[in-house]
């Protein structure tokens, strides 16, 4: 077993220290029409990647046709990640995506999700979000691309499980300083994002999975996107 | 390279060649790697004769040193974990002066390593070698992969002691209350119970070490740092050299030759480690 094909675990960035990881069950499925889901696992659907995870609460994540999906989670204490992309991702890939609905009542984030082993790295690149703009802190710069100013941050998860046993490892984070418009075809260039990140000497490593996540915390809300590879 | 065979010859002559080994210890007997795939399977590497623990420090002979126990799973027999590397370091020190043995580091902890670049670690001792001492020490990552794969017994086996991992290592397919098979799966390990096991419990090596591959993970003395220009660099002075894997952790971390690389002052509850002695 080699991460690259079996490593299925997400380092989750996430209030509760216990909360560590997206856990993602030992489950895959290869499915051509709309699916609907509401326990962890990953898989492929109509030939993108898809991840499910969430630890208490509900969510009920529905896979529709292409690289659509919609999620109605509703949490109380509990957070979700879940979405569809690729794996392995990839530092080059230009990801469009359309978010037809992106309604959330409470904490939440839009935004394309991705880690890396050797080093291990967790990124985000925020496009939108609820009631609290991640990750908070001081920003260590700035790259402007797809008609937006992401603001760049590091921050560290120490001493955290992962398929290595205990780690600490980086996040890396753009987050854009407006709220992207929904209901309209986007770009993420990827490439910008991590050329901003090398620039500051943060560096990715091997890909594992990446994808257009919707992400809540102890939250309530809706959402509907389609993702592709422009 | 000739600066590690510079290193690797340092191991002094501590005890006479026709001395047993140490209550406890496996006699390592030097030379170049047998093994195949190692990293250090080159003409020039040769590692000198040392001796090594037969079993990763249990929790017993830690509190018979240290007093306290950190662990978070407790039990005699079992590994000590959540064990830094600076509280290894010390307790080899202790160890030794316990024993009656010459202190094998050199300590300071009011004046901060001027190679340690770790912006989180508040420690930051220096830490130096008494090169020559007979004392309890941290093997090498050469020396803890030259003994994983058998030294100069080694039967090339994929694991330390064999081929099928789960005869030999403690991971986190085998390390909880049922098997665990698919995707790596951390909530899943916590709700079935997976932890370490007491030692020496697997198959040992061909040198008769036990858990080389597997339960915890053990620190080595080297700092990491990438060498492979295929691999991001990561320089000296960050994280120090962790090998064998722990119940945590996939099969791959198992294999002698992978090497990962942790905080000096990370601890974790497959964190461990285990001592040596130059001869």
């Amino acid at each position: 077993m080699k991460p690259q094909t079996s490593v299925i675990a997400a380092l989750r960035r996430v209030f509760s220290p216990r909360l560590l990881l997206t856990g993602l069950a030992a489950v895959s499925s290869i499915g051509l029409s709309a699916q609907t889901i509401t326990s962890n696992q990953t898989g492929t659907h109509n030939g993108y990647y898809y991840s499910y995870w969430k630890d208490t609460g509900s969510a009920t994540m529905t896979l529709g046709s292409g690289g659509n999906y919609a999620v109605n989670w509703n949490l109380g204490s509990g957070n979700f990640v879940g979405g569809k992309g690729w794996n392995p991702g990839s530092s080059s890939r230009r990801v469009g995506y359309n978010a037809g609905v992106w309604a959330p009542n409470g904490n939440a984030y839009l935004t394309l999700y991705g880690w890396t082993t050797s080093p291990l790295i967790e990124y985000y690149v925020v496009d939108s979000w609820g009631s609290w703009r991640p990750p908070g802190g001081t920003s260590q710069g700035s790259v402007s691309t797809d008609g937006g100013t992401y603001n760049l941050y590091r921050t560290q998860r120490v001493n955290a499980p992962s398929i290595q046993g205990t780690q600490t490892f980086y996040q890396y984070w753009s987050v854009r300083t407006s709220k992207r418009s929904t209901g309209s075809n986007q770009t993420i260039t990827f490439a910008n994002h991590v050329n901003a990140w090398r620039n500051r000497g943060w560096n990715l490593g091997n890909h594992n999975y990446q994808i257009m996540a919707t992400e809540g915390f102890q939250s309530s809300g809706q959402s509907n996107l389609t993702v592709w590879q422009q | 390279m000739i600066a590690l065979l510079l290193v690797l010859l340092l191991g002094a002559e501590a005890t006479s060649p026709s001395s047993p080994p140490p209550d406890g210890f496996v006699l390592v007997e030097g030379g170049p790697f047998r093994h195949p795939k190692s990293r250090f399977h080159a003409p020039t590497v040769t590692v000198p004769s040392f001796y090594l623990g037969r079993h990763e420090v249990t929790q017993k002979e830690w509190i018979a040193v240290m007093g306290d126990n950190p662990s978070a799973f407790k039990g005699d027999d079992l590994p000590v974990e959540s064990v830094s590397w600076y509280d290894c370091i010390e307790y080899c020190n202790r160890r030794s002066r316990q024993e009656g043995l010459e202190p094998y580091y050199s300590i300071d902890k009011d004046r901060p390593d001027p190679g340690n670049f770790n912006e989180a670690d508040e420690r930051k001792w220096t830490v130096t070698v008494r090169a020559g001492a007979n004392g309890y020490r941290l093997p090498t990552e050469v020396e803890w992969e030259y003994a994983a794969t058998g030294g100069p017994k080694s039967r090339g086996h994929a694991y330390s002691g064999g081929d099928d991992v789960g005869k030999v290592a403690w991971y986190w397919q085998n390390s909880g209350e049922q098997p665990l098979s698919g995707l790596w799966n951390w909530p899943l390990l916590e709700k079935n119970g997976n932890r370490t096991k007491p030692v020496g419990r697997k198959a040992s090596n061909e040198l008769g070490l036990f858990d080389m591959s597997g339960n915890v993970r053990e620190w080595c003395w080297d700092w990491f740092a990438t060498t492979d220009p295929a691999e991001p660099p990561v320089a000296p002075g960050l994280a120090r050299v962790w090998k064998g894997g722990g119940w945590i952790g996939a099969d791959f971390c198992c294999e002698p030759s992978f090497r990962g690389g942790f905080e000096p002052h990370g601890t974790g509850a497959d964190q461990g480690f285990r001592v040596c002695r130059s001869r």
